[in-house]
């Protein structure tokens, strides 16, 4: 279709994206010899799914103009209630999970209510459910940890399929779906219209309540999947798990270049955002950097990228 | 003509472009101590430019600026007020939080000998400034945020005096003010002029500028079409020198064809802002609402609208009984509404032109949830076409980048795209320049024609009365009168908007 107007105008801080990227990627390279590996490579793509997962479902909320801190909380709460439900409960590990994650969409649901309903402000509502989730987890764990679950559970976080991690085909699948909604639905052109001008969305009859219920929910669900992935992928339940990794998936996002006031933002740019983070934890790593030196460079590269996918779309249009 | 009276403030052969475009070109315009020079010009015509070169923020690429008869160059607008050169712009930069008094004098306010600001000092001076307007009613220590458009506007007026203005610029200043409001400024107006402050005054009103102006220019395409003093010319003239053509002053009102009732409204309610309102539509039909701004006519539309739903009272569409909770009901219920503020509630002027036209009307532009692009695309050329919306870039252009009128038209055109039965318009007129009013007027009446049932909510009397077949009169949230074409007259109207509050006042 050559009527991708919209998203072709977009594309210029993707492209500086994919440009920064592909620098980091070969700097990266010439550093250490055990980076540019496909084991290497593939290892750092299971790493990055939960963040992933959650960056994709934070580009729909950013971009409507929202913000949801309760992401981590909601994770670490979805984690510790499969290992409660299966360990103490005994109900059968699928269905624990499933009801595990079900508290987790209902998590973000309620997020929506308090949000969408009673107009409290984004910020404001999911930091007070960030430590709610959390200090709910926190009681139910009773810094218990569960582990010893059955050795087919570990396929979605350990395991292979035709040699990709299992979690990477479950994060591209999630990222093509999303694309799809946000580019070329009415519901992703709501997004879009909700987080640019929520009042003049509203007068011209969409369901700006609606639009943010499902968002939030959304959100809610991918932490909890997240949740469950990376149970997976560590065999154990804890009740600090997704600590501050609501900052992680914001970074990636904004880095993605989805506007932070909202209305303007792609998956494609997430999802470079978080390749780029991710490859810089791991190259620096390798080559010696200590950690508290990569978030350094991690937050320079942050606020230099925006900056140079500033001064090359000059003629941004001003809002006001 | 009158070479004696000396200009205090000249400009001649001002040209400015931005990025290689004119946007004006060898400007002469001058102001003399205590006159009225009124400036019109279309939207576009670089009528704001000119006001920024002469306070100061833009700096001309070529011409003089004098003061005084001296050659000069304005630094920043703070150096062109200095000179005695101050500017109250159409949206109020005050800080809603501060005091009155504060506002006025922020920046300069008398200190004491220490260093800290001489509060009483302060209160002194803004309340002997504000008195200088005949404004002795208003508070100097209350927050400007209390305070009502009208009443911010004086205090803007006094912030400007308060830098011994020799010159006050002032851009449109009645767009937004209630009729009895209007009259007050004008009087402020004369009385500074009386005071030998030279004025410039930018409005699209005629009545205005000729009950004030010594002197009108007319500026098209950033070039000066004439100066001429105010007596020799006639509205009619002004018009033809603003767009270039002569326009049709008289509203296109055709001849009406009713049908059978579309809406019929009982006891309308809502909340305090709505009470006890009831009256009838019929196709073909144009209702006017008139009423002073706070006297319920958005919020009726609001209600009809399901934006603030209706508290009670009922509605009845084509004779069924319906409830209207929010705007997609009401829009699928054949009712579309055209808000007063289009830059907030109209548009969402980062989006292109193409998906602000197919924004209220997704169903027609997708395929279950898909949206069908090139399809969308389609429509919005034709529409472009139809509404003679002029984007130079075509369908992808940034609604924001539109003029005013055409992004009216492009409002109108998104609500026409969900055939609706009942139209409302609030205020569609407003801010937009003489063309593009007509061109809207004609498209109402067309509409009409054509058996659409149409609400036109307006602030110009002169439209309301050109356009309606009849007028309903909105008074403290009440209906005080529905008024026949052949009966309404501004004074009736004006009665019924006024009377009956000061009866309750009392």
């Amino acid at each position: 279709m050559a009527s991708f107007a919209h998203i072709r105008s977009l594309t210029r801080h993707e492209t500086i994206l994919a440009m920064v990227v592909v620098f980091a990627l070969v700097a990266l390279s010439a550093q250490s010899d055990r980076f540019f590996t496909v084991a290497n490579l593939l290892n750092q793509g299971r790493l990055m799914t939960e963040v992933g997962l959650v960056a994709v479902a934070m580009t729909f909320v950013i971009a409507s103009g929202g913000i949801d801190l309760s992401v981590g909380s909601i994770m670490g709460l979805t984690a510790i209630l499969i290992g409660v439900f299966w360990h103490n409960f005994g109900i059968s590990l699928p269905v624990a999970a499933a009801l595990a994650v079900g508290v987790g969409t209902l998590g973000g649901f309620v997020n929506g209510l308090i949000i969408a309903r009673c107009g409290v402000p984004p910020l404001i509502a999911t930091l007070g459910t960030l430590a709610l989730y959390r200090g709910l987890a926190e009681g139910i764990s009773q810094a218990r940890s569960v582990g010893g679950y059955p050795d087919w559970f570990y396929l979605l976080g350990q395991g292979q399929i035709n040699g990709l991690p299992t979690q990477l085909l479950v994060l591209f699948i999630f990222a093509i779906t999303a694309t799809i909604i946000l580019s070329c639905t009415v519901w992703g052109r709501t997004v879009y219209a909700v987080g640019s001008n929520e009042i003049a969305a509203r007068f011209s009859g969409l369901s700006v309540e609606r639009s943010k219920l499902a968002i939030y929910t959304a959100s809610g669900f991918a932490a909890a999947i997240a949740g469950v992935i990376f149970v997976s992928r560590v065999s154990t339940t804890r009740s600090d798990m997704g600590t501050g990794l609501e900052l992680d998936a914001i970074t990636a996002v904004v880095l993605g270049g989805t506007s932070i006031f909202g209305g303007k933002g792609t998956i494609v740019g997430t999802i470079l955002g978080l390749i780029l983070i991710q490859s810089l934890k791991n190259g620096l790593s390798l080559a010696g950097v200590r950690g508290d030196g990569t978030i350094v460079v991690i937050g320079a590269v942050l606020i230099v990228t925006i900056l140079l996918s500033n001064i090359f779309s000059r003629d941004g249009f001003p809002e006001h | 003509m009158q070479p004696l009276q000396k200009s205090y403030l000249a400009l001649s052969d001002i040209s400015k472009s931005f990025v290689g475009i004119p946007v004006l070109r060898n400007v002469n315009f001058d102001v003399r101590s205590g006159e009225v020079h009124a400036l019109l010009g279309e939207n576009g015509a670089g009528k704001s430019t000119l006001i920024k070169i002469m306070s100061g923020l833009f700096t001309p690429d070529s011409g003089i600026i004098s003061v005084e008869t001296k050659e000069t160059r304005f630094t920043s607008t703070a150096d062109a007020m200095r000179r005695g050169i101050t500017t109250v712009y159409q949206e109020l930069l005050l800080f809603p939080e501060l005091s009155v008094a504060e506002n006025i004098l922020l920046g300069h306010s008398p200190r004491h000998a220490w260093g800290g600001i001489d509060w009483r000092g302060v209160h002194a001076r803004a309340r002997d400034l504000l008195d200088q307007l005949d404004s002795t009613d208003l508070d100097v220590s209350i927050k400007v945020r209390e305070l009502s458009v009208a009443q911010r506007q004086r205090v803007e007026i006094a912030k400007a005096l308060s830098y011994n203005a020799r010159v006050l610029i002032m851009d449109e200043p009645t767009a937004s003010l209630a009729q009895g409001d209007v009259r007050r400024l004008m009087s402020i107006v004369k009385n500074l002029r009386s005071r030998g402050v030279g004025i410039i005054y930018v409005s699209h009103r005629m009545p205005e500028i000729f009950a004030l102006a010594d002197r009108v220019t007319v500026l098209r395409d950033g070039q000066i079409i004439g100066t001429e003093p105010a007596h020799a010319v006639n509205e009619a003239r002004l018009v033809t020198m603003m767009v270039g053509r002569p326009i049709e002053t008289v509203f296109p009102k055709s001849e009406p064809i009713f049908g059978e009732t579309t809406l019929e409204v009982h006891n309308l309610s809502s909340g305090s802002l709505v009470k006890d309102v009831s009256f009838s539509l019929r196709r073909g039909e144009i209702l006017g609402v008139a009423g002073l701004v706070g006297s319920g006519r958005t919020e009726l539309a609001h209600a009809l609208f399901g934006l603030a739903p209706a508290t009670a009272g009922t509605i009845d569409l084509k004779g069924t009984r319906v409830t209207i909770r929010t705007p997609s009901q009401a829009r699928d219920l054949g009712i579309a509404y055209v808000p007063e503020d289009r830059g907030l509630q109209g548009l969402i002027k980062s989006m292109s032109v193409r998906e602000n036209l197919s924004m209220a009307a997704f169903e027609r532009n997708s395929k279950g949830i898909f949206i069908r692009f090139s399809y969308e695309k389609k429509r919005a050329r034709n529409l472009i076409r139809r509404f003679n919306i002029k984007a130079k870039a075509g369908p992808n252009q940034p609604v924001g980048r539109l003029s005013g009128g055409n992004q009216q038209k492009v409002v109108l055109a998104k609500w026409l795209e969900t055939n609706p039965e009942v139209l409302i318009l609030d205020e569609p007129t407003r801010g937009i320049d003489v063309g593009a009013k007509a061109e809207i007027h004609r498209m109402i009446d067309e509409l009409a024609k054509k058996g659409m049932s149409i609400i036109l909510i307006s602030s110009e009397l002169p439209e309301v009365l050109g356009m309606s077949d009849r007028v309903l009169i909105m008074n403290n949230g009440r209906c005080t009168a529905i008024i026949d074409r052949e009966n309404a007259t501004p004074e009736r109207i004006g009665a019924a908007m006024t009377v009956s509050q000061k009866a309750e006042a009392a």
